[in-house]
């Protein structure tokens, strides 16, 4: 009984102690890109859309809010248009590439982890842009996921 | 780390991705006191590297929008009639780096003005976290084009201030049921009653004229001025019928301890199913 109770006290602060954590687990990668050559990312791509995993307790509701660029900044102040479609961002409360609701990742989107599970995963697809004379050189930009928990 | 932050993580299964990036924030909504004035909040990075944290304080509350979906509501500069807890509340540190698999607290500090009424005041926290950028796998030198995203994420979180008698309840009104296909549409007008927001669970059932259950469903509601959701419920291939909906609303959530939930009494409505 003595380790039984040493549990409980371990336990009756901590249940108050509910968490949220949202991890990047992959980046969008759009891999080789050529001059003048749209190079698209599907969000079902289990290797090269980017991936978020989301914790939180189960059956809660959080609202998706994504900041996406619309140029990525190259060498001497060149860009590369990126752009983002209407089916690009895809929610997956069973954390499954392959089992996706799509949505808009433009907008707010509001997506409810299972009631039998705390685990959902967010994948977001898109396209690069490369004009014919692009130059050379690394491209970067920050995409910025914006996770509300409600309450 | 401590032993119960680690029991924390080990709730939520954190170890198994600790090549990800991220941090994990506890609790996931903050409840202040008028007579504590302090809160904490704790940032646990299970990962391989530091991530940089950046936290703020602004104010905001949950509605629903035209289409009966929550969102979230932010006011740049509340004005004197708003329940804002935003301007007397700090937080520190403001920008902090956690190391990996370390902990940190962010301490939060209200100084409210003397003649504060009773209520209940509100605002979101923020936290902002890079972790750097991710490894751009899968690219080539062919093109000589190297393109890489830098992933960010920002959490944001409720915090309730809470001071003197605060009391909460709801008024259900305008109860609708649809039955669309497979599912029925559920819709109604929640209006918060008190001076502090509404936080419980609705219980839906939907019930064949024989008495049997054909859908149900449960969701956590938090009511900070008036909602008007929309709910779809699976029923099936239910057949053709007279079905009743029964709304059941509580003061009960799965996500919070029973101590920082306001009690009110338990609220029932039902309504006819429209075919």
């Amino acid at each position: 009984m003595l380790g039984g109770l040493a549990l409980l006290t371990v336990l009756a602060p901590l249940s108050a102690q509910r968490a949220i954590q949202v991890t990047s687990v992959r980046s969008l990668v759009f891999g080789t890109v050529f001059p003048g050559v749209r190079r698209t990312v599907l969000r079902t791509d289990p290797l090269n859309s980017g991936r978020l995993d989301i914790r939180a307790t189960r059956n809660a509701q959080v609202q998706l809010i994504f900041t996406l660029p619309a140029v990525l900044n190259g060498p001497a102040g060149a860009t590369m248009p990126v752009s983002f479609g209407g089916n690009d961002g895809g929610f997956s409360a069973t954390r499954s590439v392959a089992s996706q609701i799509g949505f808009d990742p433009r907008v707010p989107y509001v997506a409810r982890l299972n009631a039998n599970s705390s685990r959902a995963s967010v994948f977001l697809g898109g396209s690069a842009n490369p004009i014919a004379s692009q130059r050379a050189g690394s491209y970067t930009g920050t995409v910025t996921l914006t996770v509300v928990y409600f309450p | 780390m401590s032993r119960a932050a680690w029991f924390v993580l080990g709730t939520l299964g954190v170890g198994a991705t600790l090549r990800a990036q991220g941090v994990m924030i506890a609790p996931h909504a903050v409840f202040m006191s008028h007579g504590a004035r302090s809160g904490a909040v704790t940032l646990l990075n299970p990962g391989t590297e530091p991530v940089e944290v950046a936290v703020s304080v602004f104010y905001g509350y949950t509605a629903t929008d035209s289409t009966g979906q929550l969102t979230l509501v932010t006011v740049d500069h509340p004005d004197s009639t708003q329940p804002s807890a935003s301007g007397w509340l700090q937080a520190f540190p403001r920008r902090l780096t956690v190391g990996p698999q370390e902990q940190q607290v962010v301490r939060l500090l209200a100084t409210p003005p003397a003649n504060l009424p009773d209520g209940e005041y509100w605002a979101r926290l923020a936290f902002t976290a890079k972790a750097g950028q991710l490894p751009v796998a899968g690219v080539s030198d062919t093109g000589n084009i190297k393109v890489g995203l830098t992933l960010q994420v920002r959490t944001v979180i409720g915090l309730h201030y809470r001071k003197g008698v605060v009391r909460t309840g709801i008024a259900v009104s305008g109860l609708h049921a649809l039955r669309q296909g497979d599912s029925v549409v559920v819709q109604a007008r929640i209006e918060r009653q008190g001076n502090a927001a509404y936080l419980g669970t609705v219980h839906g059932t939907v019930v064949a004229s024989n008495g049997r259950v054909v859908g149900a469903f449960h969701v956590p509601v938090t009511v900070f001025y008036a909602n008007e959701p929309r709910w779809a419920v699976s029923i099936g291939a239910a057949p053709a019928d007279s079905y009743r909906l029964r709304l059941e609303i509580t003061t009960e959530r799965e996500d919070l301890q029973p101590e920082l939930l306001l009690q009110s009494p338990v609220v029932r409505d039902s309504v006819e199913v429209t075919p």
